[in-house]
């Protein structure tokens, strides 16, 4: 009875991360099976509808192309409205996958294997519903590629002391290694669909998987290039939400001009991205049958990054307004007085209730392992972080420091159907993901199945590898010498 | 017609040789054969035919009836600008040319320069070497350069609404019975020339009654000085000269004032604090808020109609009056005003607003008498003026319209049936109208004959100065329209039956004003666009007290209950004749900073009690309507509440709801296609449908009955209104303007510093600037640079400055400013570079419900950390060699990243694509110097960098240091006090530099430490101290 600590950590004293008492097969089959069979009449009418949402999207960029940046709700002050907004935003959702994936890989955080692919799906997506934003909302569109160090007669060279630039480089860097990831982690499932499939399919697939064939060797350079890309995309998740907060901390604009940016941008991507990812995952994890992989454990997992996060984005809350008040700085002061008080309040106030208020409740065991109120919650979170990029950008923009220049900044049609229009762009993309890819990392939780202990058969194969009935002290002991 | 002297001259020195060969007789005795054979290059029938039309006959006798019948298609060339065959001496194609002609307004010329690019007048600038000018006008004349470029301006002559031409009307004319019972309603002209092609006119006509047409200006004025003195005379301010002045309801330095420019230069110059003499102080007294009360030291708030009560018991304080002064005989501040006056003596001065009744002015006359200030600080001239009572006048032509005594009348260039209430039913009774004006305007829709006016650039006249200085105007350009002519020219042919032309005319005249040779003369008259000489000359006047009486009689000083409305000319549109300039129609008025309407301003209070009021919404101004009933007349205005109004007083503004025909057609664009957004000029007459006409409503000042009648109503301002008590707090702390009075400033030079925001800790130049070690200007490529010898800087005097905002307007017409429209404006995006900031001041001393205001002009600051450069991801905004910084218009590429970062807000974005569908006629008041702006550009105040570039190359031309002086930005050059002062800061010895070493010296924002290049000067009160 030769037990090691090993065994102890690893398995045994946590509840299985896949729930169900499922083979491997079973696994393959769950997640495949989704991408195989006649495509449901459900998929077609959310298809239909998101593909209306993206339409809208680019019948609005269209509208804004011909005829200028005058059809958005700008105005002298405020510069930057619902287009900054938006981008942020979905940057900020765009956090959640690569989190998941890399960093907690590296933590070695095993829960994330049943939501990592979708969570990484979702941030390529929001990550391109991101990108819509930069390009579209400078004056001249034609001109926007200006913003890359393209070669050129002229010897122009962008300017790299704008934080718009960096944000360029920020970005697009996020989004390639995101891409690279994501693609990297799906070979294996996609070599099992393609061994699942036939005719077309099977080609496709098998351009896809590049020839995996499941050897060693093959595991272990996947293995490994799949810890390093954790490794490089790490320091992204983090230094990209920081850079965008640049274009906000490094201008002289009161409200923006805050040294707590880049963590908290940071936390507050994590916070949002989270958010996000539950709202998905309540709904599909129930349409698509997956309960017992993407499990009510998984679900309270996030709901406590999610207090976690939404805690640390309050605490920035809070020590923005005492650090307005601590510099002395009236400006600073005047600030943050009017978020609270002036023409904007209401959607401060949004902002606090929905983000620092609401997920408070989490500390309650039984509301985060509630479906209906996590599904609640998590939408308040993604509007009230909305709502915090609406207020640093807008209400900081609106009065500044001469009151002569103060206006107010409000949205039309077009700025807000255009948003309307990304989340059609997303749910397209996403909804193509879930029908014609593997929702879930098939071979990664096949890793955390309770099966894939070695030692899961001993013990008259009960399915409880270790000795349930060894006391600590025992064990202990033996693994003293 | 055109005499060309340099053609005569060459034929006359043709010299004949000393000594002649000859080959024959013939030759030598230049016989009739010999000219016949050696004037053809062949023997005559060698190569052509012996008899009848010989080929070269034939072809050029082909060619002459083809041109000919060509011509038929032009119009009569008169006075052509013909290409050049010999070309000019200095001309060079793209320099401007400048020359100087006059403006007529209100009966007098005002100079000016006009810029002129390749024959087409651009830039209307004050003539500097006018005696009344200094360089500097009123945004009047500048933007009278777009009312030639008008694409609403009348092109055709129509006939009972049927298009006709010249010769139809010439017909007309000729046929007139000479007993035709003529009417000519005609504004008042100082022309020779006009009124000696008026004596033809009258002679031709056996009855003809000539209104001088005042409309909604009144000439209250002439009328009291009239029954003061007994004697027409024009009172002539010299403000400079003044230590008290007392304004009576007198916006005089305001644009509608007959002399605003030389007011407010004078004024300024009495505001002088940088050396021990004293300052002058000035009350204004008066019911609305104009810029004139924004730089009084004490300012009273009184209703217009109790305004003669005052002036009354001020009058019997200085013992210049006897009659009773009613209501206000007792007020406090008549012993102190008086006191002031008195011992200011001869530098005192009283002047009164041209709404108040001629009595009024009379008593200001007497005081001015009494207190000895005739000769010093107010002369009264012998200018002519019309003293008779046009409302009388008025009368009577409608009594003979009415009785059918009229069988033609003539209207020029003015508007009754749009300016005088119940004129047009009366008008169309008469059977032959004709009008002339530059549009198709309210009377034109109404007359028989309508006749397009020519613009003052397009037209020979003269006249005389408000001073009386003689001036010509000159035209610069060939009328635009083919059957324009001027009101000289229509009232000379309808004198003389036959066709003359303004240029004959005004020479003609001014043969006998000229001494000496007179071509010589003339030339010089051309080239300066005056006569050096004196003006007017003073009368000696004496009040009569009896006059001074029978004048105050009909003017009631008891206490007016109810409500008052008061009409005032509008300080943009005047009274209508400017509202179709869509400069004019976008520059924020300066006190309201309301654009594109006319509102009926009252006091908050006064509000609360007609249970009217506003609301903030989406930033938007939404406001409740007002019915304004005076008699039988009505108005309906949307309100604005402004503080500082007297109480149950109601401001409006005459000159808007015209309804002007154009001919332009009525773009039609794409359901996606926001065209109408692109610019002004989609549909219509500019100014048609914009505000309400008010001149059914009898005025200046009315009692009326007001109630409200609607809500909801948007008006359309560049400042965002409310939150004034918060907002003046922020100003104050913030240090934004800084003001003293002259006590304080005395006793503390450096009170400004105390209005800096103060640091915690460290110092702020302590903290370092964000890229301070490789700074942009530190770069050997702009300290290598020539042009790194010459730092501009300006500084801005917020002492003299009144916030006229005639800089507005000049930055608009020299940097291709576009206009936006109210819907744009209301959202924010409005393209002036240079702003004036109004704010009002409550506290120390003044209350909510009167505060003071105060301006601020706000151009880029060109800083030299400037915020907006870093930010910029394309480098499309950078610091140039001489310290301003500039915007790269085809390198931007709109992220609006350094509007954002921009402390000042002063960067301007193109929302829309404003140029695309411009009218080519407004196309050509473009600076060929400056480049338009497309769509989706940032753009701002370059410190008139193509200006600077100018005085660059010519200095570097001629191998010489720039002058201090020599560069001029366009806001500085129009300004009429002289606040804003330019130049090179890296020379110690520059004006510029001069002005920042003045203790008064602050930089906006100092402790941002982004080194702004404007300066600005703190404001000098110096109030009463016995007044709070």
């Amino acid at each position: 009875m030769d037990k090691t600590l090993a065994h102890l950590a690893d398995f045994h004293d946590e509840a299985p991360l896949v729930k169900g008492n499922l083979t491997f097969h079973d696994i393959t089959e769950i997640v495949s099976s989704h991408t195989e069979k006649k495509t449901p009449l459900a998929w077609y009418g959310a298809f239909g509808l998101a593909l209306s949402g993206l339409m809208l999207m680019i019948v609005m960029i269209a509208y804004l192309f011909w005829n200028g940046t005058g059809v958005w709700g700008l105005n002298n002050p405020v510069g930057w409205g619902f287009a900054i907004v938006n981008f942020v935003f979905w940057v900020g959702i765009g956090h959640a996958g690569t989190l998941i994936s890399a960093i907690l890989f590296l933590f070695r955080q095993q829960w994330r294997t049943a939501i990592n692919r979708s969570a990484e799906a979702m941030t390529l997506f929001a990550v391109i519903c991101a990108l819509v934003f930069p390009g579209i909302h400078v004056g001249r569109v034609w001109a926007a590629y200006w913003m890359l160090p393209i070669p050129n007669q002229m010897g122009m060279w962008p300017q790299f002391k704008s934080p718009l630039l960096w944000d360029v480089f920020a970005v697009s860097t996020y989004f390639t290694v995101s891409a690279a990831f994501w693609y990297v982690g799906l070979v294996p499932d996609l070599a099992t669909l393609r061994d699942r499939a036939t005719g077309f399919r099977r080609k496709i697939f098998g351009v896809l998987a590049m020839g995996w064939t499941g050897a060693n060797r093959h595991w272990r350079n996947y293995e490994k290039a799949y810890l390093l890309l954790a490794a490089l995309c790490t320091p992204l998740v983090l230094s990209v939400h920081s850079v965008v907060s640049f274009d906000f901390a490094v201008s002289v604009v009161p409200g923006w001009h805050t040294t707590i940016f880049p963590p908290y941008f940071v936390a507050g991507a994590i916070f949002s991205g989270f958010a996000m990812v539950v709202t998905l995952m309540v709904v599909a994890r129930k349409v698509y049958k997956v309960e017992n992989i993407i499990t009510l454990d998984h679900l309270e997992k996030m709901n406590i990054v999610i207090l976690l996060t939404g805690s640390m984005v309050g605490f920035a809350y809070i020590i923005e307004f005492f650090i307005a008040w601590y510099s002395g700085v009236q400006y600073e002061q005047y600030a943050f007085i009017n978020r609270m008080f002036g023409p904007y309040a209401w959607a401060y106030w949004t902002m606090m209730t929905c983000n620092l208020f609401f997920p408070q409740f989490f500390w309650f065991k039984k509301l985060r392992r509630s479906i209906p109120f996590m599904f609640t919650i998590s939408i308040f979170v993604n509007v009230g972080m909305w709502f915090e990029r609406f207020v640093i950008t807008v209400i900081s923009l609106h009065r500044d420091y001469l009151p002569s220049a103060w206006d107010y900044y409000t949205p039309t049609f077009v700025d807000v159907l255009t948003f309307v229009g990304t989340f059609g762009l997303f749910f397209t993309l996403f909804l193509l993901f879930l029908r014609f890819l593997p929702m879930v990392a098939v071979s990664e939780v096949k890793g955390v199945l309770p099966q894939a202990d070695p030692h899961f058969y001993d013990h008259e194969g009960d399915g409880h590898g270790a000795d349930h009935t060894l006391d600590v002290a025992t064990s202990e002991k033996k693994t003293a010498h | 017609m055109i005499e060309l002297p340099v053609i005569d001259s060459f034929a006359a020195n043709e010299e004949t040789p000393r000594s002649r060969y000859w080959r024959s007789v013939s030759q030598f005795e230049n016989s009739a054969e010999f000219q016949r054979v050696s004037g053809e290059e062949f023997i005559p029938g060698a190569s052509n035919a012996p008899e009848g039309a010989t080929r070269r006959q034939f072809i050029q006798l082909m060619g002459a009836s083809m041109a000919m019948a060509g011509l038929t298609a032009c119009r009569k060339p008169i006075e052509t600008i013909v290409p050049f065959s010999h070309m000019p001496e200095d001309r060079v194609e793209g320099v401007p040319v400048y020359y100087a002609t006059s403006m007529p307004f209100r009966g007098a010329l005002r100079p000016v320069v006009v810029e002129s690019f390749d024959g087409r007048p651009r830039k209307i600038e004050g003539n500097a070497e006018h005696p009344e000018s200094s360089g500097a006008c009123s945004f009047f004349e500048q933007a009278s350069i777009l009312s030639m470029y008008d694409p609403d301006r009348k092109v055709k002559i129509s006939h009972s609404t049927v298009d006709s031409d010249w010769g139809s009307f010439k017909s007309f004319v000729s046929q007139l019975s000479a007993s035709s019972k003529i009417v000519v309603l005609a504004e008042a002209s100082s022309s020779l020339t006009f009124a000696a092609a008026r004596r033809r006119f009258e002679e031709r006509f056996s009855s003809v009654r000539w209104v001088t047409y005042e409309g909604a200006a009144g000439n209250a004025a002439t009328r009291g000085i009239n029954a003061a003195f007994g004697t027409s005379a024009r009172a002539s301010h010299s403000f400079s000269d003044a230590k008290v002045i007392v304004s009576l309801d007198s916006d005089f330095l305001g644009s509608v004032d007959t002399d605003s420019v030389s007011n407010a230069t004078g004024f300024s110059a009495s505001r002088n604090v940088e050396g021990s003499q004293e300052v002058s102080r000035l009350y204004v007294i008066e019911s609305g808020y104009s810029i004139t009360g924004g730089m009084a030291d004490n300012r009273l708030r009184l209703k217009s109609s109790e305004i003669a009560s005052f002036a009354a018991a001020l009058a019997k304080a200085v013992k210049a009056y006897e009659g009773d002064a009613g209501v206000h005989a007792n007020h406090s501040w008549i012993g102190e005003i008086a006191s002031d006056l008195t011992r200011a003596g001869s530098t005192g001065l009283v002047v009164v607003g041209d709404n108040q009744p001629a009595g009024v002015h009379a008593l200001a006359a007497s005081i001015n008498s009494a207190i000895g200030a005739v000769g010093t600080t107010v002369h009264y001239l012998d200018a002519g003026d019309n003293a008779v009572d046009f409302d009388a006048e008025m009368a009577a032509v409608n009594a003979d319209i009415a009785s059918g005594n009229v069988d033609l009348i003539l209207t020029l260039g003015v508007n009754p049936v749009y300016d005088f209430p119940g004129f047009a039913d009366l008008y169309s009774k008469v059977a032959e109208r004709i009008h002339l004006s530059l549009h198709q305007d309210e009377t034109a829709q109404l007359a028989t004959w309508s006749l397009p006016q020519t613009h003052f650039l397009e037209e020979w006249g003269d006249g005389r100065s408000r001073g009386g200085v003689h001036a010509i105007v000159q035209p610069l350009i060939a009328p635009l329209y083919d059957f324009a002519h001027s009101n000289l020219e229509i009232v000379a042919l309808l004198g003389s039956g036959a066709e003359q032309f303004g240029y004959d005319l005004v020479r003609d005249t001014w043969r006998n004003q000229l001494s000496g040779d007179f071509e010589k003369a003339w030339r010089k008259v051309v080239h300066d666009g005056f006569n050096a000489g004196p003006g007017f000359s003073a009368v000696s006047v004496s009040v009569s007290k009896a006059g001074v009486q029978s004048a105050m009689a009909d003017v009631s000083v008891s206490a007016h209950s109810g409500i008052e409305v008061v009409t005032r000319l509008d300080t943009k549109v005047f009274d209508g004749r400017f509202a179709n300039i869509v400069w004019l129609q976008e520059l924020p008025d300066p006190t309201t900073k309301v654009v594109w309407d006319n509102i009926a301003q009252m006091s908050p209070k006064t509000a609360d009690n007609l249970g009217v009021q506003y609301k903030l919404e989406g930033g938007k101004y939404i406001t409740d309507r007002v019915k304004i009933e005076v008699g039988g007349g009505s108005v309906d205005l949307p309100v604005l509440i402004q503080p500082g109004l007297a109480e149950d007083s109601i401001q409006v503004t005459a000159g808007y709801g015209r309804n002007i025909l154009s001919d332009r057609a009525i773009r039609s664009t794409n359901f996606f296609d926001r065209d109408e957004h692109t610019d002004v000029y989609g549909n219509g007459a500019v100014s048609t449908g914009v505000g309400s006409n008010v001149r059914s409503i009898a005025g200046p000042i009315a009692t009326a009955a007001v109630t409200k009648s609607g809500a909801g109503y948007m008006v359309a301002s560049t400042q965002d209104h409310g939150a004034i008590e918060e907002e003046g707090k922020i100003v104050q702390k913030r240090g934004l303007f800084r003001q003293a009075t002259v006590a304080e400033y005395r006793a503390n030079p450096n009170f400004v510093k105390g209005g800096e925001p103060k640091p915690i800790r460290e110092d702020w130049s302590d903290y370092p600037t964000l890229w301070q070690e490789s700074h942009p200007t530190k770069t050997a490529e702009i300290t290598n640079s020539n042009y790194h010898d010459y730092q501009w800087g300006m500084v801005i005097d917020l002492n003299t400055c009144t916030g006229c905002s005639a800089c507005v307007v000049a930055c608009q017409s020299e940097n291709n400013i576009q206009v936006v429209g109210k819907d744009e404006v209301s959202r924010g995006r409005e393209l002036h570079w240079i702003r004036t900031d109004r704010y009002f001041v409550s506290g120390d001393g003044a209350s909510f419900d009167s505060p003071q205001m105060v301006m601020q002009p706000l151009p880029c600051q060109h800083c030299e950390n400037a915020p907006c450069e870093q930010v910029c991801p394309v480098a499309a905004t950078v610091h140039s060699p001489d310290g301003t910084n500039q915007m790269i218009y085809n390198r931007c590429i709109g992220t609006r990243y350094c509007a954002n970062n921009c402390p000042y807000k002063v960067r301007r974005f193109n929302f829309y694509n404003w140029t695309r569908t411009l009218p080519e006629t407004v196309q050509m008041a473009h600076n060929p110097n400056v480049t338009v702006r497309s769509r989706g550009v940032m753009e701002k105040c370059s410190f008139c960098i193509q200006r600077v570039r100018q005085v660059n190359k010519t200095a570097n031309l001629e191998s010489r240091p720039i002058e201090d002086g020599e560069v001029v930005t366009a806001c500085q050059q129009v300004c009429p006090s002289h606040a804003i002062t330019f130049g090179n800061v890296a020379d110690p010895n520059s004006a510029v530099s001069q002005k920042r070493t003045s203790d008064r010296r602050y930089e906006l924002l100092a402790e941002l430490n982004v080194k702004p290049r404007v300066s600005y000067l703190g404001r000098i009160r110096n109030p009463n101290p016995n007044l709070a």
